[in-house]
This record gives structure tokens, sequence and C-alpha cells, in this order.
């Protein structure tokens, strides 16, 4: 059965091998090699700890619980994380002030957000103080607009 | 001490600071009482804000934060159920039975005081045993410290339950693991960076509190969302709260239970890895046993002291929390393992030095934590109704807010993209460990300890000339490994004792 334990088992199981084989991709030089603890110690132990417990409880777990998924809006979450994905990527070219207010209201829309008036305003406002906030009260500053519009503003 | 008080009490009580208190404590009501946002996203939500401030104003913020985050926690509890944390889960059995009977107000008002009286009884052992905790700890070498990273590791896991035992050592691991991508602090090597520029200075720490709680718990929210019944028991539940103050009789009833749950709660708080959860819990039990078979009977269905014990002893363990953090810079929650993040990014390291060089940041924390709990008893109580207002605003306006604001938190800091990026690997990693099961705190702790542990074990072996003897030669440090050793060791042969006593004694009844 794929049990909830079983699956996190298998998966951190997983992932302390591929950690462990990524250890020998850190360089060592000779005389670090010689000394009781190195770059590599640390993470050796993880590794082989990963890989023990992961086993025991692969092997032990009776806890027959499965994943509680019934009912979920995947869509809606690939399409956020996406959404987030594309914010990381404009926020600098695009400025903080069009990108983050794009990004709010597509996300709103994403979540079955229709109305007109609320797109707007819940969004445009938070995302004006916001950034007045940070850089002018608090001196962390962002660029607001894309580089060509604040050229022209100058 | 008493020159330290009063330092504390004089940076504490500036406008500035005052102001910050009571700010903290709105907002963190405010965040704590979004389901599924406790005080770990509320505090991750502040960092980015606090970059800006004095260090003990942002420490004082975040302090207000903490108590304002719990208090919200309490307040969704008592009125919809839905407990935003697990240290208020037991709030919920008394409080919100108390609540259907219309009577919600006097849950809340139990509630405030209950937490008033915790968190200042707390803050009074508070104020006696972190100093003298500090003075004993300076005496402690790398070898002792890292004994007790150990012990604070393998507390976790001691406290994590039945049957997740291995779960949470897992997930300690994994926090360990990811605390050691980026830069070897001690011969400047680079692990496990597969070449990305971006991973050289490692993962922050903030990003990986923002993602694997804001940012995932944000997630749950868009993947599950609420019914149309659950919106409107919110919406009924606000708008009908009752009236808010307490008979005599009940005062009365709370007083010896207030008082007993405090220095329980306290005690708890202080152990690493225990916290306000079990705190909560063991209170409850206790005052149920202690009430007699007549009362103990009404517990679960709206009792004064089943509502006020959890109460007192969550917001008590939470400032008994703080000892292992502000005199061994050693977190013992997860919440403790952010503040004690925040307090590394602003340069101060936590631990017996704090005492002494900073007394400032020292003593206003504490005094502040106090004065959190008064402002929350005149400022929120009043305002409860307004503020439970937040619980009718639509999911569908509010997650694309947190998404945000756990995006730019991180963005701010760093003002490199590729952490937005990173943090919605780590968000969806998060969502899939949070579906199976897998408790996230132990990973952050494991995280920060991991630095940490790490460093102290090389500088006990530099110190040693290269030799593990030390483990065996100190006997501070054997004490406490061996202490460690049996936190993990004992819950295991005490189940299995147990079990093994039930049995004869079935088979002694059988024969």
């Amino acid at each position: 059965m794929l049990t909830n334990d079983r699956i996190g088992a298998v998966i951190l199981l997983a992932f302390s091998i591929g950690y462990g084989i990524l250890i020998y991709d850190i360089p060592l030089l000779p005389f670090q090699a010689a000394s009781a603890f190195t770059a590599q110690t640390l993470p050796k132990a993880l590794s082989i700890l990963g890989i023990i417990l992961s086993l025991i409880l692969l092997v032990t777990s009776r806890n027959q619980a499965t994943p509680d998924i019934a009912g979920f809006k995947w869509l809606n979450g690939v399409l956020i994380c996406i959404l987030m994905l594309i914010y990381g990527f404009s926020v600098r070219p695009v400025g903080f002030l069009i990108s983050t207010s794009l990004f709010l209201i597509l996300s709103e829309y994403t979540l079955g957000e229709r109305r007109r008036n609320i797109l707007i305003f819940s969004t445009i406002p938070v995302v004006l103080f916001f950034w007045y906030l940070m850089s002018e009260l608090l001196g962390v500053y962002v660029a607001p607009l894309p580089e060509f519009l604040m050229d022209m503003l100058k | 001490m008493l020159e330290g008080i009063l330092q504390g009490l004089t940076t504490a009580v500036t406008p500035i600071n005052l102001l910050m208190v009571i700010a903290g404590c709105m907002v963190g009501t405010f965040i704590g009482m979004l389901p599924g946002l406790g005080p770990i996203s509320a505090i991750a939500l502040m960092i980015p804000i606090t970059y800006g401030l004095e260090p003990s104003t942002g420490l004082i913020l975040m302090a207000g934060v903490y108590y304002g985050a719990i208090f919200g926690g309490s307040t969704s509890s008592i009125l919809i159920n839905a407990p935003g944390v697990a240290g208020t889960v037991a709030t919920a059995f008394d409080g919100y039975p108390m609540a259907k009977k219309g009577h919600a107000g006097k849950a809340l008002a139990i509630a405030a005081y209950s937490s008033f009286s915790g968190g200042t009884i707390a803050a009074v052992l508070l104020l006696v045993a972190a100093p003298s905790l500090a003075s004993i700890s300076l005496t402690f070498q790398s070898t002792d410290y890292f004994a007790l990273m150990v012990l604070g590791l393998t507390a976790v896991a001691a406290f994590a339950g039945k049957g997740n035992v291995i779960k949470a050592i897992l997930m300690t691991v994994l926090g360990l693991m990811i605390s050691t991508i980026g830069t070897d602090q001690t011969q400047g090597i680079q692990r496990f960076t597969m070449g990305v520029p971006d991973l050289i200075d490692g993962i922050s720490f903030l990003l990986l509190a923002m993602a694997a709680f804001a940012l995932s718990e944000a997630l749950m929210v868009v993947l599950r969302p609420k019914s149309d019944a659950d919106r409107v028991k919110e919406m009924n539940a606000q708008s009908n709260l009752g009236s808010l103050k307490l008979s005599k009789e009940e005062v009365k009833e709370m007083v010896p239970v207030i008082s007993r749950s405090s220095i329980l709660g306290f005690f708890v708080g202080v152990l690493p890895g225990a916290g306000a959860t079990i705190a909560s819990f063991l209170a409850y039990g206790m005052e149920q046993r202690l009430a007699g078979k007549e009362k103990g009977k009404l517990f679960g269905t709206g009792s004064v002291r089943g509502l006020a014990a959890p109460e007192t002893a969550n917001n008590a363990a939470c400032s008994g929390s703080f000892v292992p953090l502000l005199t061994l810079g050693i977190p013992g929650s997860g919440t403790t393992a952010i503040m004690l993040g925040a307090l590394i990014s602003y340069g101060i390291q936590p631990g017996p030095r704090l005492y002494l060089d900073n007394p400032t940041v020292f003593w206003s924390v504490i005094i502040s934590m106090y004065i959190g709990n008064v402002v929350l008893l005149i400022l929120n109580l009043p305002l409860i109704p307004y503020i439970a207002k937040i619980l009718s605003i639509p999911s569908t306006i509010l997650t694309p807010l947190i998404l945000f604001f756990s995006l730019i938190g991180v963005y701010f800091v760093s003002f490199n993209t590729f952490d937005i990026h990173l943090m919605v690997l780590f968000a969806v990693a998060a969502v899939g460990l949070r579906l199976l099961d897998f408790p996230l705190a132990p990973m952050l702790l494991g995280y920060i300890l991991g630095g940490m542990m790490e460093d102290n074990l090389r500088r006990a072996l530099l110190i040693n000339n290269d030799s593990w003897s030390f483990i065996y030669e100190r006997p501070l440090t054997l004490t406490i490994l061996v202490i460690a050793a049996m936190t993990l060791v004992l819950p295991y042969i005490i189940s299995k004792a147990s079990i093994w006593f039930i049995n004869r004694v079935e088979k002694n009844m059988a024969k």
C-alpha cells in the first residue's frame, strides 16, 4: 500500500542517496583531507543517517494513512506556481509596481474573483502603499517602473 | 540585575518601541487569526520590515507579533474551531463549545485573561531564570555547545509524539542537509552548489522559513479552498460575540487554574523541543484530573477551567521557550528558531554573551514581552469584534496577498530574483511533505542548529588537536550527550515497558 509514511520514506531515501552521491563533488586539498573533520565529514554522516532512517521508516511504519487529496484544485495550484515564477522573472525588468499589480490581479482571477472593481481596488492601492512604505519610509529602494519609463520620467 | 531591568524598561517604553509593541500585537493578531498562518509565518513575514530598524526595536516588534499571533490563533480556535497553530488546539476543546452556546465573548475574555496571567507569571520567572542561567552558561566551551545542539536536535524528536519520532528525526536530518549547502565556513570549500553561483552563499534562513511555512500554507489554501458552509459558519461566528464580562464565581474558579498552569507551562516551555503544544495539552489533562469527577465531566462542553488551563500554559510556555534562546543561543521551538535567525541577521549572537554584551537588547526583549501582554489585554480584547471581521475577507483576495508578502519579503532582503524561484520550488516540496504528514518545524530547527553544530564541533576538534576524546574527557559534555541519547531512547523504552507491563497485568487477571 502506498501510505504517507512509505511515499515520504522513498522520497527522502532518494534524496539522501542523491545527496550522498554529490558529496564526491566536494573538492578537498591533500592537507585538508588528512584532518579529522573535513568539509565532507558531516555530509557523509547525514547521508548515511538519512538512508538508514528512511529505510527504517519504510520497513517499520504501520501507519495506514494515505494522502488526503480529495477535492484538491490542482490546476489552481499549478497556475499560481507559474504566476509566482513569472513574477520572479518580471519584477526586475518590468518594475515593481506593474509586475506586482499584475501578479495580484491575475492570482485573484485564478482563484475565482471576477468582479472588476474588487480586482482593481484590492490590489493596486496595496501595491502603491507598500512601495511607498518600503522606499520612502523604510529606505528599501526598489525600481517602481521599467527602465525606459524611468528614463522618460527623468 | 536591577540596573539591567531599568535599562530595559527605559528602552522598551520609548514612544517608537511602544508603538512597535502595539503595532506588532495588532498585526500578529490579524495574521494569527487567519487559519493556517501561525506565529512562525507571522514573524517570518515581519523580518524584512524590521531590517530598517534598530535591533531592539525590531525584536520588540517581533515579540509583539509573536504574542499577537498566539492570541489570534486562540481567537480562531474559539470562534470557528479552526486552530491556526498546534499550540491552540486544546483551546478549541472548551472554547468552541462555549462559543456555540452563545458565550463567544466570554470565552475570548477568559482566553485573554488567562494568556495575560500566564504571560505575566512566566515573564517574572524569565526575569529570574534567564540571568542566572546565562551566568552559568558562560563557563560552557565549544564542546559543551556541540553537545547542547545535539540535545536540542534529539529533544525535537523525543517530543514529536507517538509514531512520529522517526519522521521528526528524518526531517531534522533533512534540515541539517540543507544547512550544508553553500560555502563551508571553516575551509572555504563549496558544497552542493552544483555550479550555481546563487547557491554559493547557501540557502538563506528567511527563504527556507517563508517557503516552508507562509508560502506553503497559502498554497494549501489554494489547493483546498474553503467550502461555502465553512464561510457561513465564520460569518455567523463573528456577528454575535455576546458579552465580554465574567462573573465573580468564574474568576474564582480561574485563579488557581491559572497559577498552576502558568508554572507548568513555563517549565515545559524551557525544555528544548517541547513548547506550547505539549504544555497546553499537559495543563488541560492535569486540570481535568484535578477537577474531580463531577467537574471533570464538564471538560469538553465549555468548561471555564478547561479553557483557562491550556490558554495559560500555552502563553507561559512561549515565554519559557525564550530561556534557552536568550541564555544558550539554542532555539527550542520553530518560533524561537525564527527569532534566532532574526537576531543573527541583526549581527547579534544570542547566548550567554548577549546578556553581557547587549544588555539593552536582552532586557528590553523581556520587558517588552510583558508590555505585549498588557497591550493584548487592554487594546486587543475590546477590538476583537472588529478584528474578527478579517475572517470574512474572502480567501480569493487574502491568499494572493500572503503569497506576495512572502515572496517580496525574501526578495527585499537579497534583491536576487533567483530566490523567488527557489522559494516556489521549496514551497512545492513543503506542500508535498505536509500532505504526507511530515512535520516541518524539525526541519527548520535542524537547519538553524546544523551550521552552529558543525562550527562548534570543528572548533572543539581544533582545540583538542583533532582528537574526539573531548566527548568522554569533559564531564559536562559527556553528561549532556548522555541526556541527549536518553531523550531519544527513553520514550521508546517507556512505551515498550508499559506495553509489557499491561500485558503482564492482563495475564495475571486472566488467571
